[in-house]
């Protein structure tokens, strides 16, 4: 063996144990096919998230609505038709009938002698991409205003159903970041107070925790969120929904920081720091809590999930997000209608979506508890 | 035995204070809403013509009791609660126990019926899965146990409904059929009742089923790995008789100790199911009184119940796990 190769190898032992905490779960998380599978599907829908008002053609509110295109089905770009083939993508026109054969419910037959070419960088509505950067760019759409393009169809209203799934991507992951931020902010304060005082105090927060965790959520939010006065504003629903989330789901955590603390805080290290003179505020966030951030990272990405899904379901039955706004829930509304069932099926086109969304989330939770356990591998 | 009976007496205690505090939670939230029972009653006499002022809203809150303290209120409505009078609601006008009645049973019949289901197959096929070393087989049941973590029960409700009106022409909804549905209980209304309640149980079952599969499976991973199994292994036990006799034991008490955050968790989706399979039990009564009219009355006796038959399992289930296991009477009484 060469010096050079021995070299390396002890390099490599070096950086082994020099690593930092974040380095080692990185390499522990880089083993497991599904997380790391499961990651690249969650990074690609949050990024479709962020970019969506660029990604969508339309825009997802009554003001993109496709007048002569309501309950539509989807379009499907293709490259041949009878006619022959173009290397551009193009649909076909569609004529709308209705008669008594189709018991006068208005029925689309394409007409394969109209077709209408896909574009890319098309000019469109104006929207602010991140908020903040005006932009009218739309990644493709169709030449000339005449005529729209629906991927995924479009609702009763005729609004563009592709359009409003990337919308409601990000309505969720803002929703669920907002919850995830307020249970965690909660968690912190009261699974630190619980768990540095301990004692008697520990006991009555432990009661009280216990007693509301016991009460099933979707009911007490239901009973809260009814309370939300109609006149409100979309943009006030959606923060109270947010902090509905956010006080459901801190519980869990504020027990795993409880538990954390009340072993941590008998070590050497804590004492040093009291000794030094420093305020137990001071000592939990500078001392105690880095000790466990990864756990938390773990619990957090867990808990990101359900609260995505506790609001599709409130908004689902009316009492969370309404109309303007898009998100899974709001897009649900109206499917159990026979009427939809029967003859609008792609009405359920964004639940792969976000059944896609939940399981990436899943997944990464899962592998990254697994990477951030330093005996998961001694474990297996 | 004496031992036994003050362990049952301390856990009664402990379930009576966490039911005082959900009620003091549960009252405190009704009476958050805005507008009370006097305006409420009041307000439907002015759509009847008759002129109101604000002195009459007061003295019909005097005459409902509604200017005393809420400690007051709220110790009142807990007697009442604790003997299942909850009063009357002030914009149905009837009075809430006669109201809910069968429709609670029915809905607590259904979660419960789910959970046996879930813990059916569970218990065996998580068993199963953790004592064999077939890749396919965890696979498989890894990624059906995500899928049901992932699906939300009201998501597979709509696409059953979806299937079922494509394919079958059938909506598979409701909980009787329409000559039974005001019928008085007899043999026949039930069995009409088990013919529609097989959905609602399956779907409410599924995700508790993925749930305790995940469970049962990471216990018994643990449990199969000690020395003791190992031991008895050595003395030639094998197969069946080993896991029941040895792992699973131990096992399975985490297990009944969950039983109530489980139910907690059909609770949290029984609402929603109900309202897409139009079912009239208490959840969709839950939902017709906060969505459609806010009945604060209504709403808090429905999560009152809830939360009570929660406490109630626990309470059960601690009991059970006392008689199972000797260490655990021990442990809290020390």
């Amino acid at each position: 063996m060469s010096s050079k190769t021995i070299k390396s190898l002890q390099a490599d032992k070096e950086s082994y144990f020099t690593a930092s905490q974040s380095q080692l779960i990185w390499a522990r998380f880089k083993k497991q096919r599904a997380a790391m599978i499961a990651a690249g599907v969650l990074v690609f829908i949050i990024v479709i998230g962020i970019l969506a008002p660029a990604l969508s053609p339309y825009d997802p509110t009554i003001a993109g609505r496709d007048r002569d295109y309501l309950n539509g089905a989807p379009q499907i770009p293709q490259f041949c038709d009878k006619n022959g083939c173009s290397l551009r993508p193009f649909i076909h026109g569609v004529e709308r009938t209705r008669s008594a054969e189709t018991n006068f419910r208005w029925v689309e037959e394409p007409n394969e002698d109209i077709r209408y070419y896909v574009e890319f960088f098309v000019e469109g509505s104006e929207f602010d991409l991140f908020g903040i950067i005006p932009m009218d760019t739309h990644l493709f759409g169709l030449e000339g205003d005449e005529k729209m393009l629906h991927l995924f169809g479009t609702d009763s209203a005729g609004k563009d159903i592709f359009s409003r799934t990337l919308h409601a991507i990000f309505t969720s992951l803002q929703i669920g970041s907002l919850g995830v931020l307020i249970s965690f902010v909660l968690a912190l304060i009261i699974g630190g107070v619980s768990g540095y005082y301990g004692g008697r105090l520990d006991s009555i927060i432990q009661m009280v925790t216990d007693a509301v965790r016991t009460i099933p959520a979707i009911p007490l939010v239901m009973s809260v969120a009814a309370f939300v006065p109609t006149e409100w504003t979309s943009e006030q629903r959606f923060f109270m929904i947010a902090i509905i989330l956010g006080l459901i789901g801190w519980p869990t955590l504020a027990r795993r920081v409880r538990t954390h603390l009340l072993t941590e805080r008998n070590q050497e290290y804590v004492l040093a720091a009291q000794l030094c003179g420093a305020s137990a505020p001071h000592i939990i966030r500078r001392h105690l809590l880095p000790s466990f951030t990864s756990y938390i990272i773990v619990d957090l990405v867990i808990s990101f999930p359900y609260m995505v899904l506790t609001e599709t379901g409130l908004s689902f039955i009316g009492l969370g997000l309404k109309d303007p706004v898009n998100s899974l829930g709001v897009m649900l509304q109206n499917v159990t209608k026979a009427d939809v069932l029967l003859n609008y099926q792609w009405y359920f086109i964004p639940v792969i979506f976000f059944v896609a969304l939940v399981m990436a989330f899943v997944f990464v939770g899962d592998g990254l508890r697994d990477a951030a356990d330093p005996y998961s591998d001694a474990k297996k | 035995m004496l031992q036994f009976g003050r362990f049952a007496l301390m856990r009664a205690a402990m379930a009576f204070v966490t039911l005082l505090i959900v009620s003091f939670v549960v009252f405190s939230l009704m009476e958050m809403v805005p507008g009370d029972c006097a305006e409420r009653y009041l307000s439907y006499k002015q759509t009847q013509g008759v002129a109101i002022s604000m002195a009459d809203i007061q003295s019909e809150r005097v005459r409902l009791g509604l200017d005393r303290p809420f400690i007051t209120r709220w110790s009142t409505w807990v007697m009442g609660a604790f003997q299942g009078d909850f009063g009357d609601s002030c914009i149905l006008r009837v009075n809430i126990a006669d109201l809910l009645g069968t429709k609670f049973w029915i809905s607590l019949a259904i979660a419960i019926s789910s959970l046996v289901l879930a813990y059916s197959i569970a218990i065996p096929v998580g068993i199963i899965a953790a004592s064999s070393r077939n890749a396919v087989l965890n696979n498989s049941l890894r990624i059906v146990s995500y899928l049901g973590l992932a699906m939300p029960n009201f998501l597979l409700a709509l696409m059953i409904m979806l299937v079922a009106t494509v394919y079958f022409g059938e909506t598979l909804t409701g909980l009787f059929s329409a000559e039974y549905r005001d019928a008085a209980w007899s043999w026949a209304k039930f069995v009409d009742l088990l013919k529609h309640a097989w959905l609602p149980i399956l779907i409410l079952g599924w995700s508790a089923t993925a749930f305790a599969l995940q469970t049962v499976r990471a216990l018994m991973s643990d449990e199969i790995g000690k020395l003791y199994v190992t031991a008895a292994k050595a003395r030639g036990l094998y197969g069946a008789k080993l896991l029941w006799r040895y792992p699973a034991r131990h096992a399975l008490g985490p297990i009944v100790n969950s039983l109530g955050f489980d139910l907690n968790r059909v609770f949290n989706e029984l609402p929603i199911v109900a309202l897409i399979l139009t079912l009239s039990e208490a959840g969709s009564l839950l939902i017709d009184a906060l969505a459609k009219s806010n009945d604060q009355q209504l709403a808090g006796a429905i999560i009152f119940l809830l939360t009570a038959s929660i406490v109630t399992l626990n309470f059960l289930t601690d009991i059970l796990l006392a008689i199972m296991d000797p260490r655990i009477r021990k442990s809290i009484l020390r």
